[in-house]
C-alpha cells in the first residue's frame, strides 16, 4: 500500500517532542509496577491475613486506595500522556505545543499521585473511591488536567493535516469528560486552609449518586475510551492495516460519548435511591452494550487480512487479546447492571473480577502492546527481546484467565450463600461462612496477581535493555526508522 | 483554520485507494504516513442489535418506574406493575409490621420487599415457627424436634451475625480471648436465666496481675498446684508450696478453695481440664504448660463481651440462649 503523505526529511526526535513521551512513558512502567505489586500484596493480606502485621499503614483499607490509585492514575494515567502526546504529534505531523506546559503536566500529575499515595497511608482520604486524594490533592489535579487540555488543543490546531484521526477524538472526549467529572466529584470544603481533612458539597443518596456518577464514567472516559484512542492508533500501525469502517468509528464513538454518563446510579441499585434512577441507569446499561462492541469489532476487524500476524506478533497478540477482555467485560457489565443479576452479584467479588478483566484485560494488555510498539520507535532502537514480549503476554494472559476465574467461583459462590434458605425461610448460611468459602479462590487470586507481577518484571528488564541499547548505539537510523514507521 | 489547509493541501493528496485483500476501499485520509481507514459500512448484526437494545430500553422503560417527566403523578413515569402489600403502623411507641391497612402501588423496591416479606410461603412458615417458639417454654423448645431443629438453623444465622466473630463459626472460641461456648463449661453460669442475662447485658471478666505480690518462684509454685488442679503431672514439692500460696495469695478469693471458681465473678473453674486463658492443650511440654499459667498469674488479664440486648429482639435472644443449650448439649 502506498503512501500517499511524505513525512519531512529530518529525525522524528527533531519534528517531534519524543522527551516528554519517554519520561511519562517510564514512570507508568513505574507506577504499573509499585501499584500491580500494591495490588498482588493486598490479594494476599486476604487470603492470608496475618500479613498486615498489625501495621495501620501497610493494611487492607490502606493499601487498597494506593493499589487503585497507582494502576488507574499512574499507571494508567502516565500511560495516556504518553501515548496521546506521541499520537497527537504524529497524527498531526507536528511538534507538541508548549514544551514548558508539557513539562509541567508530567512534574504535576506524578506529584499529585505521590502525595495522594503517601496520604492514604497515612490515613488521609477523601473516602470517595477512584476519587481517595483529599482537597489539596484534587487542586494540582485540576490545574495539570487544564494544562493537558491546553495542550493538547493547541497542539491540534497546529496540525499539518486537514483531518482530525479518530484516536484523537477519544482522547479530546477524555479530557473533557474526567475534567467535569473530576470538578463536581470533588466539590467540598476544607476544615482548614493548613488541614487535610475537607467535606463533600452533597449529602445522602444525592452524594452517593455524584460519587458514582464520577466513579462510573472513571471507567467509561478515563478507563475506556482513552484506551479506545490507543487503540485506535496502535492496532492499525501494529497490523500495517487501515482501520476497519470509518463509519462505524463514528458512530461508536458518539454512541459511546453518550451513553456513559447515565448509567452510574446501577452501582447503587437496591439502595436508598429513587428507583426511577435505578430502572434509567440498568436501560442505559443494556444500550451501552453495542457501543462499547464497535470499538472491539473495529480494531479485530482491522486485522482481516493479516491474521497470521496473531500468530508471529505478540505485540499484535497483546493488542488483539486486549480487545478480546474489552468485549467480554463490556458484555458481562450490562449483564450486572440488570437489577436481577445485581442483586446477586453485587456485593461480591464478582464485580472486582469483572473490573480487573477490564483494568488488567483491557487496559494494561492495550498499554502493554503499545508500549512494546512504541518505546523502540521514540528511543530509535529495536526491542531488546521479542522472546521476553511472549514470555509477559502467556504470564499476562494465564494471571488475568486465572485472577477472573478465581473470583467469579468466590463472588457466584458468596452471592448464592447469601441467598439460599433452609425449608423454614432461614439464611442456610451465616456471613462468616461465605468468608470461609471464599479462601481457597482468594489464595488462587493472590497467585494470579504473582503471574502479573512477575510479567511486569520481564517488561522492565526488556525495556531497561531495549534504552541501554540505545544509548550505546546513538547513531540515527533514519532511513530504517521511517521505513518501520 | 485557511492558512493551515493551505500548507496541508499542497503536501496531502486525497486519493481513495482499494485494498487487494478485502476489496475495501478507504476514505482517503492518511496520517502519519501509513494511517488509513476503510469506508466498510457498519456491521449489519452490530446495527440491529443496537436497535435490538434500543426497543429493550424502551420496553423497560415502560415497564419499570424511568423518567421524571413532572407531569406524572409522583413526577415520574411509574411503570406498568403494581404490588400490594399492608403497611406497618405506629401504636404506642412500637412499629407493628404489616399491622395497618393494604396498600396498592405501582412497582418499587421498598413495597416489593413489604410484599415478599408478607406473602413468601417460606417466610410465613419462618414467622409461624418464631412465634412458637416465643410461646414455648425453653426447655420444651429444646425437646421438641420440630422446634429444635429451627432453632439450630434460624439461631446459627443470629450466631453467625453477632456472635461468631469473637467466639468462631462453631463457637469454640478462642483460648486467651474468647470463651468455647460448646464445652458446657459455663463461667457465668449454666442456667438459661444466666446464658440469657449474660447476653442482655454483657460481662466484664477481670483477673489481677501478681507480679507485684508475687516472686517469680512462688508464680511457677502456683502455676504447678493449678495445673494439678486439673490432673496435670507437675513438680508435686512445688505444687505443695503452690497450694499455700493459692490460699493466701488471693488466688482462692475468687477461684474459691477447691479451685471450682464462683459464678457471681466468672471466675474460671480450675479443676475442669478446660482452659479459657491459659492455652495449656497447645503447650508441648510440661515446662511450657507452667510458662502458660504463670504468664496469666503474673499479668492477669480483662476481657468484656458487650450487651446485645439493644440489638437483638426478645424473640431473638430467646432463639439464641435455645441455640446455645442445644449447640452445648451436643
Amino acid at each position: 500500500m502506498a503512501s500517499t503523505a511524505t513525512s519531512p526529511i529530518v529525525s522524528p526526535n527533531e519534528q517531534y517532542n519524543y522527551d516528554i513521551v519517554k519520561k511519562f512513558a517510564l514512570m507508568a512502567i513505574f507506577w504499573g509496577f509499585a501499584g500491580m505489586t500494591a495490588g498482588t500484596y493486598i490479594a494476599s493480606e486476604l487470603a492470608w491475613p496475618f500479613l498486615n502485621f498489625d501495621i495501620a499503614q501497610i493494611t487492607f483499607g490502606r493499601l487498597r486506595p494506593l493499589h487503585t490509585s497507582g494502576v488507574i492514575f499512574g499507571f494508567g494515567g502516565n500511560a495516556l500522556f504518553a501515548t496521546s502526546y506521541y499520537i497527537v504529534q504524529r497524527t498531526c505531523q507536528t511538534r507538541l505545543w508548549g514544551t514548558g506546559f508539557a513539562n509541567f503536566t508530567f512534574w504535576g500529575w506524578n506529584l499529585a499521585i505521590t502525595l495522594a499515595g503517601i496520604g492514604y497511608m497515612m490515613g488521609i482520604t477523601g473516602g470517595r473511591e477512584y476519587a481517595e486524594p483529599e482537597w489539596y490533592v484534587d487542586l494540582i489535579i485540576l490545574v495539570v488536567w487544564v494544562v493537558y487540555f491546553l495542550v493538547y488543543v493547541m497542539t491540534l490546531l497546529r496540525r499539518n493535516q486537514p483531518h482530525i484521526y479518530v484516536a484523537n477524538w477519544f482522547f479530546v472526549s477524555f479530557i473533557l469528560a474526567v475534567a467535569l467529572l473530576h470538578i463536581f466529584n470533588n466539590l467540598a470544603v476544607p476544615v482548614s486552609f493548613f488541614g487535610t481533612k475537607s467535606y463533600s458539597l452533597f449529602s445522602g443518596a444525592q452524594d452517593a449518586m455524584v460519587q458514582w456518577w464520577y466513579g462510573h464514567n472513571a471507567v467509561g472516559f478515563f478507563l475506556t475510551a482513552a484506551f479506545l484512542g490507543m487503540m485506535y492508533y496502535f492496532v492499525p500501525k501494529q497490523a500495517g492495516r487501515p482501520v476497519y469502517s470509518y463509519r462505524l468509528s463514528i458512530i461508536h464513538f458518539w454512541a459511546l460519548s453518550f451513553m456513559y454518563m447515565w448509567v452510574g446510579t446501577h452501582h447503587l441499585h437496591w439502595t436508598a435511591i429513587p428507583d426511577w434512577t435505578s430502572s434509567l441507569a440498568a436501560a442505559f446499561s443494556i444500550m451501552l452494550l453495542m457501543p462499547s462492541w464497535g470499538g472491539m469489532i473495529n480494531g479485530i476487524m482491522t486485522l482481516s487480512g493479516a491474521w497470521d500476524k496473531l500468530r508471529s506478533d505478540p505485540i499484535m497478540m497483546f493488542l488483539i487479546t486486549s480487545l478480546s477482555f474489552y468485549g467480554m467485560s463490556t458484555f458481562e457489565g450490562p449483564m450486572m447492571a440488570l437489577k436481577s443479576v445485581n442483586a446477586l452479584s453485587h456485593y461480591t467479588d464478582w464485580t472486582v473480577g469483572h473490573v480487573h478483566s477490564g483494568a488488567l484485560g483491557w487496559v494494561a494488555m492495550v498499554t502493554f502492546g503499545s508500549f512494546y510498539h512504541m518505546i523502540p520507535r521514540i528511543w530509535n532502537t529495536t526491542i531488546y527481546s521479542v522472546k521476553m514480549i511472549y514470555i509477559h503476554f502467556f504470564l499476562m494472559t494465564i494471571g488475568i484467565l486465572l485472577y477472573i476465574t478465581a473470583l467469579w467461583v468466590s463472588g457466584i459462590g458468596q452471592g448464592l450463600m447469601l441467598r439460599a434458605f433452609d425449608e423454614y425461610g432461614n439464611l442456610a448460611y451465616s456471613f462468616i461462612e461465605t468468608v470461609a468459602f471464599m479462601h481457597g479462590p482468594l489464595v488462587a487470586r493472590a497467585i494470579a496477581g504473582m503471574f502479573i507481577v512477575t510479567g511486569m518484571l520481564f517488561m522492565i528488564y526488556n525495556v531497561w535493555m531495549t534504552i541501554a541499547h540505545a544509548k550505546r548505539n546513538p547513531v540515527e537510523k533514519l532511513a530504517s526508522a521511517t521505513a518501520k514507521a | 483554520m485557511a492558512d493551515i489547509d493551505k500548507v496541508t493541501k499542497q503536501k496531502v493528496k486525497h486519493e481513495v485507494i482499494k485494498d487487494p485483500l478485502t476489496g475495501a476501499e478507504t476514505t482517503g485520509h492518511v496520517w502519519d504516513d501509513t494511517l488509513m481507514e476503510f469506508n466498510n459500512p457498519i456491521p449489519t448484526w452490530w446495527l440491529w442489535a443496537f436497535y435490538g437494545t434500543i426497543v429493550f430500553t424502551i420496553a423497560y422503560f415502560i415497564m419499570y418506574p424511568s423518567w421524571p417527566t413532572g407531569l406524572a403523578e409522583k413526577g415520574y413515569l411509574k411503570g406498568t406493575a403494581e404490588l400490594t402489600y399492608k403497611a406497618d403502623i405506629i401504636k404506642d411507641g412500637k412499629r407493628i409490621v404489616g399491622g395497618g391497612e393494604e396498600i396498592t402501588t405501582h412497582w418499587n423496591t421498598r413495597a416489593l420487599l413489604a410484599h415478599e416479606m408478607q406473602n413468601d410461603p417460606n417466610e410465613l412458615k419462618r414467622q409461624e415457627m418464631v412465634k412458637t417458639v416465643a410461646a414455648t417454654p425453653l426447655a420444651s423448645v429444646i425437646k421438641d424436634p420440630q422446634q429444635s431443629q429451627f432453632v439450630l438453623a434460624y439461631g446459627k444465622g443470629i450466631f453467625g451475625d453477632y456472635c461468631a466473630a469473637c467466639h468462631q463459626a462453631g463457637g469454640q472460641g478462642v483460648i486467651g480471648h474468647y470463651p468455647n461456648l460448646i464445652d458446657d463449661a459455663w463461667l457465668w453460669g449454666a442456667d438459661s436465666a444466666d446464658i440469657e442475662l449474660t447476653i442482655r447485658k454483657g460481662r466484664k471478666g477481670n483477673m489481677p496481675a501478681h507480679k507485684a505480690s508475687m516472686t517469680d518462684a512462688e508464680i511457677a509454685q502456683t502455676a504447678n498446684y493449678v495445673l494439678s488442679l486439673s490432673g496435670e503431672s507437675v513438680d508435686s514439692a512445688a505444687a505443695e508450696h503452690g497450694k499455700k500460696l493459692f490460699n493466701t495469695k488471693g488466688c482462692s478469693g475468687c477461684h474459691m478453695p477447691t479451685g471450682i471458681g464462683m459464678k457471681a465473678l466468672g471466675s474460671a473453674n480450675l479443676t475442669d481440664k478446660i482452659w479459657t486463658q491459659a492455652d495449656v492443650p497447645a503447650a508441648v511440654d510440661a515446662k511450657a504448660k507452667v510458662a502458660a499459667v504463670k504468664t496469666i498469674i503474673a499479668n492477669g488479664f480483662k476481657r468484656e463481651m458487650p450487651a446485645w440486648e439493644s440489638r437483638l429482639s426478645n424473640d431473638e435472644i430467646k432463639v439464641l440462649v435455645a441455640y446455645l443449650k442445644l449447640l452445648s448439649a451436643n
